[in-house]
Order: C-alpha cells, then sequence, then structure tokens
C-alpha cells in the first residue's frame, strides 16, 4: 500500500541524511560555562530497509547521537549546526528546521525503542492504555478497528493479546521488552531507532528479542538504527555497522567487511576483544579511558590511546574518508590487524 | 464500578467496616429530610429529657430533640467538609502537578506562593475573615476559605511525586509519542498520584470537620444553623455538663468520633484498590 504512493525515485533516496551534525551539551553553572562536545560533525545516511548499527563504548556519545536524530532532545543540549534530514514517503522532513511537522510524524513514521524500554510502561495502568496513548492517534482508526490492528499486531509477535489486560508487573521482562517493540511498530514506521533495547536482558532473551526486531524490520521493510556497545549483538543483526569514538563517526561498513577487515585501529581493538570458539589466549585491554567530551584531545581523539599512532595524529583531526566499501577517518587507515 | 465496590466489601474487611460506619451515618444524616420538626425551632419540645422511648436521645435545653439535630448536624457538617476537601484536592493537585512537570519560572512562582500560605497562621485568619464578613458569614464563605488555607502542604507532596515521575521513561516516552502536556498530566501521571490525593483528602477531610467544629465551638460561625460544633457551642452555654445533661454532648461526639473512624478504614482499603500490586496479591489477579 505505502509502495504504491512513493514514485521510482525517492524510493531509492536513503530515509535518513545527517550532514555535519554538531550537538554540544552547553552548560553554564555557577558563571563557569561548560561545552561538552558529545556529537561532533557526523556526517551519515541510511537506507530503506537496513539495519544501521551504532558501535561504541560508554560515554562515546551513541545515545546523544540518535537522541539528536530523533529530534528528541532538551537543553542543556543544543544542536549548534548541521542538519537533519528524513524522507518518509516521499515528503522531505528537516528535523530542526521544521519542528512542529516533525511532531506529527513522530511515532507514526518514526519510533523509538528506549534505553531501559523495561520501563517505558506506566506501572500503574494497564498495557491497553500504552498503546491508547501513543498509537491510536497516528492511526485514523475507529477504536474497534484499532483495537483489532493492536490484536493482530501482537499476535504476529507472537503475544497473546491478553496481555493488553495485564499490568506491566504481571510480565516478565521479556515479555515486557518484547511489548515496547510491539508498542513501537504498530503503526508500522519507516523508521526505527532502538537504544539498546537487549542490554537488561540475558542471552537467550536476548536472540528472542533480536529475531523478532530483524522479523519486524524484513516485514515492514523500515529501517532501523539499532545501537548499542555489545558487538557481538551487531554481528547478529546489523546490515551496516557505524563506530563512534568520542563523539565522532571513525569507521562505517557493512558489517561483514567491518568484522572480516576493520580499517580503524579502535574498530580492530573493537572485534578483537570478542572472545573466540577455541581461542583460550587473554583479551588485551585497551589501555586508557575514552577522552573527557568538555576537553578532547587535539587532532585524532583516538591518539592517546592508539598503537599506531604518529606525530601527525596529534595535530591533525582526520577527514573521515570513502573507501572501497566504506569509510573510515584514520591517518593510518588499514595498515591495523586483528589479534 | 459496581463490581469494584463488590470485590472490595468481600476481599476486604476494613473496605467492610468503613463502609458500613460511613454508611451508617451518612444515612442517619439523610433521615433529616423526614424530620417531625424544623431543625432551626427552638423550645418545641419540654426541655432536659433524658433518653427515653419517646426521645431515644433525650431532649436539649432548648427544647429540641438531640436524635433530629444531630440528624442535621452531621449532614451540615460533612457538606462543609466535602466541600473544602473537593476545593482544596482540586487546588493541590492542579498546584502540585503543574509546578512539578513544568518546572522552571512556573515552579517558583507556584511555590513561593504555596510557601507563603504555608507559613501563615490558619486559625487567626479564619477569625479575621469571620469579623471582617459579620453577618454576612455563611457556610460557604467559610468552606471556601478553608480550601484557600488547606491545600499548599498537599500541593508540595504531589508536586515531589511528579518531579520523579517527569524524568521516568514513560513520560519521555509519551513525550515522544506527541502527547500533550495535560495529557500526560492527566493520562500518564494522575493515575499515580491518585493514591496521595485519596490519602491527603481523608487528613483534609478530618482536618475541615476539625475546623469547623473548633470555630463553631468558640461561636465563629452561623450559630443558628445546626453543626456539630454548633450543637456542643450551645450545650456550653446552656453549662449542660454541669447541669447533668450529658446526652446533649455525649451523642454529637460518638457520631463524628464513628464517622472519622469510618472514613479513615475507606481511605485506607481505597489506596490499596488504587495501588494495583497490592490490589491483585489481596484479591488474587
Amino acid at each position: 500500500m505505502l509502495a504504491a504512493t512513493i514514485d521510482a525515485p525517492t524510493r531509492t533516496r536513503p530515509v535518513l541524511e545527517v550532514e555535519n551534525l554538531k550537538a554540544y551539551y552547553q552548560m553554564n553553572y555557577f558563571g563557569v560555562s561548560r561545552e561538552v562536545r558529545a556529537v561532533d560533525d557526523v556526517t551519515l545516511t541510511i537506507n530503506r530497509n537496513e539495519i544501521y548499527g551504532i558501535a561504541g563504548e560508554s560515554s562515546s556519545g551513541k545515545s546523544t547521537l540518535i537522541k539528536t536524530i530523533a529530534g528528541a532532545i532538551t537543553p542543556p543540549l543544543r544542536v549548534v549546526s548541521g542538519s537533519v534530514k528524513f524522507d518518509f514517503g516521499g515528503s522531505q522532513l528537516d528535523v530542526y528546521a521544521r519542528p512542529k511537522a516533525m511532531k506529527a510524524a513522530r511515532w507514526r513514521h518514526l519510533s523509538y525503542i528506549m534505553q531501559g524500554s523495561m520501563n517505558v510502561l506506566n506501572p500503574v495502568r494497564k498495557v491497553r492504555h500504552a498503546f491508547d496513548d501513543f498509537a491510536f492517534r497516528h492511526m485514523g482508526l475507529s477504536p474497534a478497528q484499532f483495537r483489532s490492528r493492536v490484536e493482530g499486531h501482537l499476535k504476529r509477535l507472537g503475544l497473546d493479546p491478553r496481555v493488553l489486560e495485564s499490568y506491566p508487573h504481571q510480565l516478565s521482562g521479556g515479555m515486557r521488552q518484547r511489548l515496547t517493540i510491539a508498542l513501537a511498530t504498530v503503526c508500522e514506521p519507516e523508521f526505527i531507532i532502538a537504544d539498546e533495547p537487549t542490554t537488561a536482558l540475558d542471552v537467550l532473551v536476548q536472540q528472542d528479542v533480536l529475531a523478532l526486531i530483524k522479523d519486524v524490520q524484513q516485514r515492514l521493510g523500515s529501517s532501523v538504527v539499532f545501537v548499542t556497545h555489545d558487538m557481538t549483538v551487531h554481528a547478529a543483526i546489523a546490515d551496516r555497522i557505524g563506530i563512534v569514538y568520542a563523539g565522532r563517526l571513525v569507521e562505517e561498513g557493512p558489517t561483514d567487511d567491518a568484522f572480516a577487515r576493520p580499517q580503524h585501529p579502535y574498530t580492530a581493538h573493537l572485534i578483537s576483544s570478542l572472545p573466540r570458539l577455541g581461542d583460550v589466549s587473554r583479551r588485551k585491554a585497551l589501555p586508557g579511558k575514552p577522552p573527557n567530551l568538555s576537553d578532547p584531545p587535539s587532532g585524532c581523539r583516538f591518539h592517546p590511546r592508539c598503537p599506531l599512532a604518529i606525530d601527525r595524529c596529534k595535530v591533525e583531526n582526520p577527514p573521515l574518508v570513502s573507501r572501497a566499501t566504506g569509510r573510515v577517518a584514520c591517518w593510518r587507515a588499514g595498515e591495523v590487524e586483528v589479534a | 464500578m459496581f463490581k469494584i465496590l463488590r470485590d472490595l466489601l468481600r476481599y476486604n474487611v476494613e473496605f467492610l467496616i468503613g463502609f458500613v460506619l460511613t454508611a451508617g451515618i451518612f444515612l442517619f444524616a439523610l433521615a433529616h429530610f423526614f424530620a417531625p420538626y424544623p431543625d432551626t425551632a427552638i423550645y418545641l419540645l419540654p426541655p432536659d429529657m433524658p433518653p427515653s422511648p419517646e426521645y431515644w436521645l433525650g431532649t436539649t435545653s432548648r427544647g429540641q430533640d438531640v436524635l433530629w439535630q444531630m440528624s442535621s448536624a452531621i449532614w451540615n457538617t460533612m457538606t462543609f467538609g466535602l466541600t473544602v476537601t473537593v476545593l482544596s484536592r482540586l487546588l493541590a493537585v492542579t498546584v502540585g502537578m503543574v509546578s512539578g512537570y513544568l518546572g522552571g519560572k512556573w515552579d517558583e512562582a507556584l511555590m513561593t506562593v504555596n510557601d507563603t500560605l504555608i507559613a501563615l497562621p490558619n486559625i487567626p485568619i479564619l477569625l479575621l475573615v469571620y469579623f471582617v464578613m459579620r453577618d454576612q458569614m455563611n457556610w460557604p464563605v467559610l468552606a471556601l476559605t478553608a480550601a484557600l488555607l488547606g491545600w499548599n502542604h498537599d500541593a508540595r507532596l504531589i508536586r515531589s511525586v511528579v518531579l520523579s515521575l517527569r524524568h521516568r521513561e514513560f513520560t519521555r516516552h509519551a513525550v515522544f509519542a506527541g502527547m500533550s502536556v495535560p495529557q500526560i498530566l492527566i493520562r500518564q501521571h494522575l493515575p499515580y498520584v491518585m493514591p496521595v490525593v485519596f490519602f491527603t483528602a481523608m487528613n483534609n477531610l478530618i482536618w475541615a470537620i476539625g475546623l469547623e467544629v473548633t470555630l463553631s465551638v468558640l461561636g465563629f460561625s452561623d450559630i443558628n444553623r445546626p453543626t456539630i460544633g454548633g450543637m456542643i457551642y450551645w450545650a456550653n452555654q446552656h453549662q449542660a455538663i454541669i447541669a447533668g445533661i450529658w446526652w446533649w454532648i455525649a451523642f454529637p461526639i460518638i457520631a463524628i468520633v464513628i464517622l472519622f473512624l469510618g472514613l479513615f478504614l475507606l481511605a485506607i482499603s481505597v489506596n490499596e484498590y488504587i495501588d494495583p500490586r497490592s490490589r491483585l496479591s489481596r484479591m488474587g489477579g
């Protein structure tokens, strides 16, 4: 139905284009102003019908990046420059130029599975009310039609429609997580942001939830931005992967290539830290910690921790340049080997 | 609604007792519509008659039947208390939620008013209002004044609850999904705040009735309108205790104690109904 309304050229256009996005936390407490550059000059595009993984360690700015993309920012976080443009069914939407239109598109076209999404359901209200509150307004259906749509959607996701009549505390963690995915996908959005949806779950439930997200994504043909620090999850689900370090995108490419032939030393390190079957050698930890984003190092932000760092890295920031299959920001790209 | 009431009566002993006591007092108060004598008439009956088959609770020194006087008195006192409670709850919920959710300048302005009112002593203000109003003083004016003095502590309490709800995931989700501020407050946060509202309503009702009794006992209200405090006022004026007319004072006090007890039990059991976790554990799903 949706495909019929989209003409040929727009169908191939990427669903999201982010250009030179800079979003800083600007704080001024007791006369001391601080600026935390959590998203610094990020450019990326996300195509229709793909799962894009965003990886990086804690406090690297992953969550801030996607919050900024979703237009869900509150002070002190501010967009300093750059643009975020969505393309839903042929209609262009600039998140920061036209915030009103963006507000109407949320949930209908762009939905969000939040970090700690186990607590997304209001503990004192039945699950049914969450669907009524979040999705009903966007669907334009009569209450009876809406109800049957929700029940059908839950059944397809392997949930008993009777959960609608229960309270969140009566459900298991895995069921709650499935429900939040159902809640985020009931409007059949073109773009879904998943912020660490599997972090609080054990591996079995995690596998289940990942399969569910992949399944929903394929059925709806939507694009998913999947954020997690867990590289194994990215290997399992993402079509393309972007590595974020200290607020910058340092490498991007198809997941298989990035895992097989990482170009950036940081990516190589993330991958080599994964346990491998039959390999009993001790994993080396990367010394140091992610830089303080209010006072980042000069040049390449990774250079204090980088085993390949040269003098040039300390003064000049490497640009994100296109390579055969992806993009990488490193002066010595491709020289690294996976341990 | 009927099903909720049935379940509460079946599974909750506190509710059952509270319901019976409050309903009993309420029915007794309702009976004043069928009273054989007008409730403001005096010297209709022989004064100072002890309880007897003819006058069940005796008569007062003013020649009134204690039974029918009390029926009117409870009705009027309850009306006053409920009016104060409803008005002050509306104020407390509105101010508390708006201030807690919006924060910033709204919070500052509303809480300044709130804290100023907390610092003001209630009884002297009510007395001042009484002396200014004099003959125009009637119970709705008194109720309004009391309501304006009775919301501030609870507004702070509700504000603190909403302050914590504002940063929960479900609020962020609701904002993201495009719910407006009034929708979030009414649909997402109000159910959470309701137990606080109920419990403070109980305290407020007791406070309001107590305030009415205090003012009436001192004679600072419309003394011709029968209320529980008014009955005690007249009993004191006629030195009922010294004269041994104990029934004039004892029965109103017993009635008000039963009413307080019933309301208190109702409040704690209704609270349990509103919190789904404790309700389901008691009723088994």
